[in-house]
């Protein structure tokens, strides 16, 4: 090793009288640094391969629907925004799935949990904002193929009137799928601290429920007992998700034809389950603190 | 700094303080008990996490049960078991821990170079914490304690783990930060030899009692008895000790040395151990007033736990 050359000069200790931020300014300190963690930001390279792997995966094919909206001339996207979603719902639940642990299980596991309660931030405020930065990171991963697909669209000529109105509900829809996926990953992520455990289980939760659900509802249509494909659909967010864009016209395709009724309970139940999601999180992060 | 009156603490039927009335005030503080006395637990309450049975605390003047979230802006807590994540350098993570304490971007990286200086962490602090030695992990968890400038610091257990080097050190360490930082602090330990050492003010818990809070050179005083060492093996040493306890005085041997307990009666202990040491012919090395130690607050206030 080269020689020292500088010299320190030990000055002493030095105080700090400089001014300090409100817990709202921490909280939302605490929020962008988990939004840049969920996509690898400011942690090691290898972190950042498979978000940006995914949200590639994710964008390129609408880049290919717009590329053939232009050259073929159509007057409509042959896929709308919410179908589009439901065609890359593989790779926004991995994605979710993935990183939720990032966000979850990493201070649980570390236990440097105690380190972020010994600071001014209460629990349940902490939870919340590790959630929103989740739920952002989803938002932000179905968010950008569908302004892709909406933009591209406009430039490709399509109709400001026809698209925006559909373009702006399958935006809402996303914010409840966001808050859902963010809210059922991360609750499993911070029960399961192994990352892989955390993974798996929020894949069988999501991915392998919803492909149960997809078939009991085309039997169900099949057969023609609605009933059974509308209360099936209840346990996935995915279904939730595609049965209210097929009802609200947010460019949506499902299997299920929702009546009005039905929708609101759809909405209704997202709500709920994300409400619940949240009370439980707030729970467990208040549990460890007092640990 | 604090003032507790009447916390208990209770996990179901397990009572893990018992009406504990302390007050600590500025320099070190030590914490002493056995493993389970309550200390880490009397630490988690001040700070806020925990919420005790009954009973009230002040922390720096605010209240535990109102006002937790000031207390914690204002105090630092270096935790006793590993927090640190694997994956980060100290650097970033110290910096990170700043601002979530509140501090602004750029204060929060200065503060961190500062601390990690102070510490001792140098070049090792560009990278990751998952290859540090335990030496080098209490010291990254002292700086995350010390970042934010706080006025009252509680460190759990700091030299855990250390070898005996590491260990001076990092007392030293802890009576920098409340002789020279102008930090209170509090600091806990099993081992109570440790902490006579470093600070001003010792309290002592027993199975989630008070045994005893004050001075540590009240604790530290001395006895009025002596230590003695003569020429020769262990069977001079017997030999002058069983002389020595035929005249009516109490000795026990302490390692190669004769410890006298204080005489009952004014006596001249000092003429008696020469006369003693002439008649049977040993020769004297020293003699030596006997200090008590934090140790024997438990020998003589009746501990219930080992």
């Amino acid at each position: 090793m080269a020689e020292r050359t500088g010299v320190i000069h030990d000055i002493g200790y030095r105080g700090y009288d400089g001014p300090r931020e409100g817990t709202g300014a921490l909280a939302l300190t605490l929020y962008v640094t988990g939004l840049r963690h969920a996509f690898g930001l400011g942690r090691s390279g290898r972190s950042k391969v498979l978000p940006f792997l995914l949200l590639g995966l994710g964008v390129v094919p609408a880049v290919i629907v717009v590329g053939v909206v232009t050259m073929v001339r159509l007057n409509s996207l042959p896929v709308s925004y919410a179908a589009y979603l439901g065609q890359i719902q593989m790779l926004v639940t991995l994605f979710a799935a993935a990183q939720a642990p990032v966000l979850f299980s990493r201070d649980l596991r570390h236990r440097s949990i105690v380190l972020y309660l010994a600071r001014p931030l209460p629990p349940a405020l902490f939870a919340l904002t590790r959630w929103a930065s989740l739920a952002s990171a989803i938002l932000v991963f179905t968010l950008l193929p569908t302004l892709v697909l909406y933009g591209g669209g406009l430039l490709a000529g399509l109709d400001t009137g026809d698209e925006t109105p559909v373009f702006l509900r399958s935006v809402a829809l996303q914010l409840m799928l966001a808050a859902l996926l963010a809210g059922i990953t991360g609750l499993i992520s911070s029960v399961a601290l192994r990352r892989g455990f955390a993974v798996v289980a929020s894949i069988l939760a999501l991915i392998v429920v919803a492909g149960v659900v997809l078939i009991v509802q085309e039997i169900a249509a099949y057969e023609g007992i609605e009933a059974v494909g509308e209360i099936a659909g209840l346990f996935s967010p995915w279904a939730l998700h595609n049965g209210l864009a097929q009802a609200w016209e947010a460019g949506g395709r499902s299997t299920i034809v929702l009546t009005d009724a039905w929708a609101w309970t759809y909405l209704a139940t997202a709500l709920v389950v994300c409400a619940a999601c949240l009370a439980l999180l707030v729970r467990r992060f208040v549990k460890v603190g007092s640990r | 700094m604090i003032d507790t009156s009447g916390i208990t603490m209770r996990f179901g039927t397990v009572e893990a303080l018992t009406a504990l009335d302390i007050s600590v005030g500025d320099g070190v503080t030590g914490l002493v008990g056995a493993n389970g006395a309550g200390k880490s637990t009397l630490i988690k309450i001040l700070l806020g996490l925990l919420e005790p049975t009954s009973g009230t605390a002040h922390v720096l003047g605010h209240d535990i049960a109102t006002e937790s979230a000031e207390i914690r802006r204002l105090v630092g807590y270096m935790p006793e078991h590993d927090c640190l994540p694997p994956d980060v350098s100290a650097s970033d993570f110290i910096v990170h821990m700043a601002r979530m304490s509140g501090l602004p971007a750029t204060a929060a990286r200065e503060r961190a170079a500062d601390t990690l200086r102070h510490v001792g962490l140098d070049e090792e602090r560009y990278r990751q914490m998952g290859g540090y030695s335990t030496g080098m992990k209490q010291r990254a968890k002292l700086a995350q304690a010390l970042v934010h400038d706080p006025s009252l610091v509680f460190l759990d257990e700091p030299t855990n783990g250390l070898d005996p080097a590491a260990r001076i050190d990092m007392l030293q360490l802890v009576q920098r930060i409340g002789r020279d930082f102008g930090i209170a602090v509090l600091v806990t330990s099993h081992l109570l030899g440790e902490l006579e050492k470093v600070s001003d003010h010792v309290i002592v818990l027993d199975g989630g009692r008070l045994l005893q809070s004050s001075a540590t050179s009240d604790f530290t005083q001395h006895t009025g008895g002596l230590l003695v060492e003569v020429l020769g093996g262990d069977a001079e040493r017997d030999a002058f000790g069983e002389a020595l306890a035929r005249t009516g005085l109490t000795c026990r041997p302490r390692g190669q040395l004769v410890a006298v307990d204080p005489p009952p009666r004014d006596l001249s202990l000092h003429a008696l151990v020469r006369d003693t040491a002439a008649d049977l012919g040993l020769g004297l090395v020293r003699i030596q007033p006997d200090q008590a130690h934090l140790e024997d607050v438990f020998l003589t206030q009746g501990a219930t736990h080992g």
